[in-house]
């Protein structure tokens, strides 16, 4: 009986010395990128499965040929109302190459009058920015633009 | 920990009415590491530092939040509109993963 205690004793140990060893490789294997997340991974996240279409309403301003792509600066303007029950919820600003595919997530409510957002991203390489957008009735719609990155900017 | 970072609320045009919609620009100096870049002097690689969490707010009445990542560049500006509701304050909370959290506040001064 002694021996069985023991034996089931030293495996209840090692399972419970493996496991944050095999964590500890898992994160070693991350270190490229603390956040690193594919685009189509990222816009599952965000929609939950849904579609997002293709829409006219944004206008997604970035520029064509962007020479230090540590500063590419990107604006997106949502042709919207934003009244008490029918708003733009959320501007996300995503990317297609970059090692993470999130830039920002804004939460919008109808207090800011207009669906419009603004900031400056860095981008690793040549890709598509998206903008994709959540609309208060549950809805996504999205627009994406290719920016031409002459020097890299995510180091 | 708590060094307080230089931060900039701009609000355009600079003369409103209540009512408009105007341009609240926040800009803070942050040197937002992806985690990626090695260090010239040391050759070490630099951890991860970038700013999380963003919260705009009116009289304490939040009205906007974000959700930064590290892909948004150096010294990082971003820019929402916000309708004008009469005199009061706006308020910028910030945290960053290294867990550091500063705010800067603006008055708003329509005028009639």
């Amino acid at each position: 009986m002694k021996r069985r205690n023991f034996i089931k004793s030293m495996m209840a140990v090692s399972a419970v010395a493996v496991t944050p060893v095999a964590l500890m490789a898992k994160d070693e294997a991350k270190k490229k990128g603390p956040n690193d997340l594919t685009s189509e991974a990222a816009i599952k996240a965000i929609t939950g499965g849904k579609e997002a279409k293709e829409s006219d309403k944004i206008k997604l301003t970035v520029p064509e040929i962007a020479e230090n792509g540590a500063v590419v600066p990107v604006k997106v303007e949502v042709d919207h109302p934003m009244e008490e029950e029918n708003y733009v919820k959320a501007i996300h600003v995503l990317n297609t190459k970059n090692g993470n595919a999130r830039c920002v997530d804004v939460m919008l409510t109808p207090a800011n009058g207009k669906g419009y957002f603004a900031t400056r991203v860095k981008l690793s390489s040549t890709q598509e920015v998206v903008a994709l957008v959540e609309l208060s009735d549950g809805t996504f719609i999205k627009a994406s633009k290719s920016v031409k990155v002459t020097i890299g900017g995510c180091g | 920990m708590a060094e307080a970072r230089k931060s900039m609320i701009k609000i355009k045009p600079k003369k409103y009415k209540t009512g408009d919609i105007v341009k609240v620009d926040f800009i803070v100096i942050h040197p937002m590491d992806t985690g990626l870049i090695k260090d010239k002097k040391t050759g070490e690689i630099k951890p991860a530092h970038y700013i999380d969490n963003i919260t705009f707010s009116f009289d304490g009445k939040p009205f906007t939040t974000m959700k930064v990542w590290e892909t948004v560049s150096t010294n990082p500006y971003f820019s929402v509109n916000f309708k004008v509701p009469g005199k009061g304050k706006i308020t910028v909370d910030y945290t960053d993963n290294a867990g550091e959290k500063n705010s800067k506040s603006k008055k708003l001064k329509p005028k009639d």
